[in-house]
């Protein structure tokens, strides 16, 4: 649904309402949600949910992130954090922070991509051979917020 | 079909340009020429009078089949506009027709600004005090405006 007039650009904020209304509404088939912080309207800082992929070592768990949507999106890719702890390849086992040069979504990010899509793609990661197996850090710990993290204002 | 702007864009715009509304001016952006800033003068009598309101204005690749997109950008203290800038007009939704224009559409916004609708609310919590206590919820609307939009 979204840009599927390629010669027309939705602007920032409006494609954002666009994907806010219909992350309110709720997703597919519910393994990934998103929603904004604190009615934040620069529409800016945003919360992810993705629920672990079954037969993992995700499985079971929830993994909260934090995405900061700056000015040029949906040009530019958002920028990702794990708040949840996780081993991943494309994740900063420090800081949380997804590595956008080693996850293919953020790498090739188009202004068709969408919250949701970003989400899906990051679950879909879980799943890939070389994560799928890695062991995980005890559940339900963070990953300490680091100073340029988006995790508020 | 929607590339090139139409005509009634082109046509909408010069006129705004030429013959502006008092109260009421529409920029559109270098970039994007479906896509404007709007500065609203908050209407006389009502309490965010002597404020300047920013607002953005889209017009979707449909228009005018669609309804101009419309956000307020400075807060306000208003029971049809929530706290995302979002606004509950009925000709923005199903009451649209492709006869109505960029300047009716901010016309109709300065008019909801003056004459609020609390029985179909964006913002519970001020449609609640503007149907209990209106002097109070004026008074907010008023606080609001010298604090955000002046």
């Amino acid at each position: 649904m979204f840009g599927a007039d390629l010669d027309v650009k939705v602007p920032r904020n409006f494609r954002l309402l666009d994907e806010l209304e219909k992350g309110e509404r709720g997703l597919g088939d519910g393994c990934v949600s998103y929603g904004l912080m604190d009615d934040d309207t620069t529409l800016t800082y945003w919360t992810g949910t993705i629920l672990g992929p079954l037969n993992s070592a995700f499985e079971n768990r929830i993994y909260n992130l934090r995405i900061r949507c700056g000015s040029n999106y949906p040009e530019s890719p958002p920028v990702v954090y794990f708040r949840t702890r996780i081993h991943l390849h494309c994740v900063d086992s420090h800081t949380g922070a997804v590595d956008p040069s080693r996850c293919a979504v953020l790498r090739g990010w188009t202004r068709q991509c969408t919250l949701e899509t970003l989400l899906i793609e990051l679950r879909r990661e879980m799943t890939h051979p070389q994560n799928r197996r890695l062991q995980q850090p005890p559940e339900g710990s963070e990953f300490s917020a680091p100073s340029n993290a988006p995790s508020g204002r | 079909m929607s590339g090139h702007l139409s005509n009634r864009i082109l046509r909408e715009t010069e006129r705004l340009a030429r013959d502006p509304v008092p109260g009421i001016s529409v920029t559109p952006h270098e970039d994007n020429a479906r896509y404007f800033n709007v500065i609203l003068a908050g209407p006389a009598g009502s309490p965010y009078e002597g404020g300047i309101f920013r607002l953005e204005l889209f017009l979707p690749a449909d228009y005018p089949m669609q309804a101009p997109r419309v956000r307020f950008l400075t807060p306000l203290y208003h029971p049809n506009i929530d706290r995302l800038g979002r606004v509950c007009l009925d000709i923005l939704k199903d009451r649209w027709s492709p006869a109505l224009q960029i300047r009716t559409v901010l016309l109709s916004i300065q008019a909801l600004m003056s004459e609020p609708n609390p029985d179909d609310p964006l913002n519970n919590e001020a449609a609640d005090l503007w149907k209990k206590d209106i002097a109070r919820a004026k008074q907010m609307a008023q606080e609001w405006t010298t604090r955000y939009a002046k």
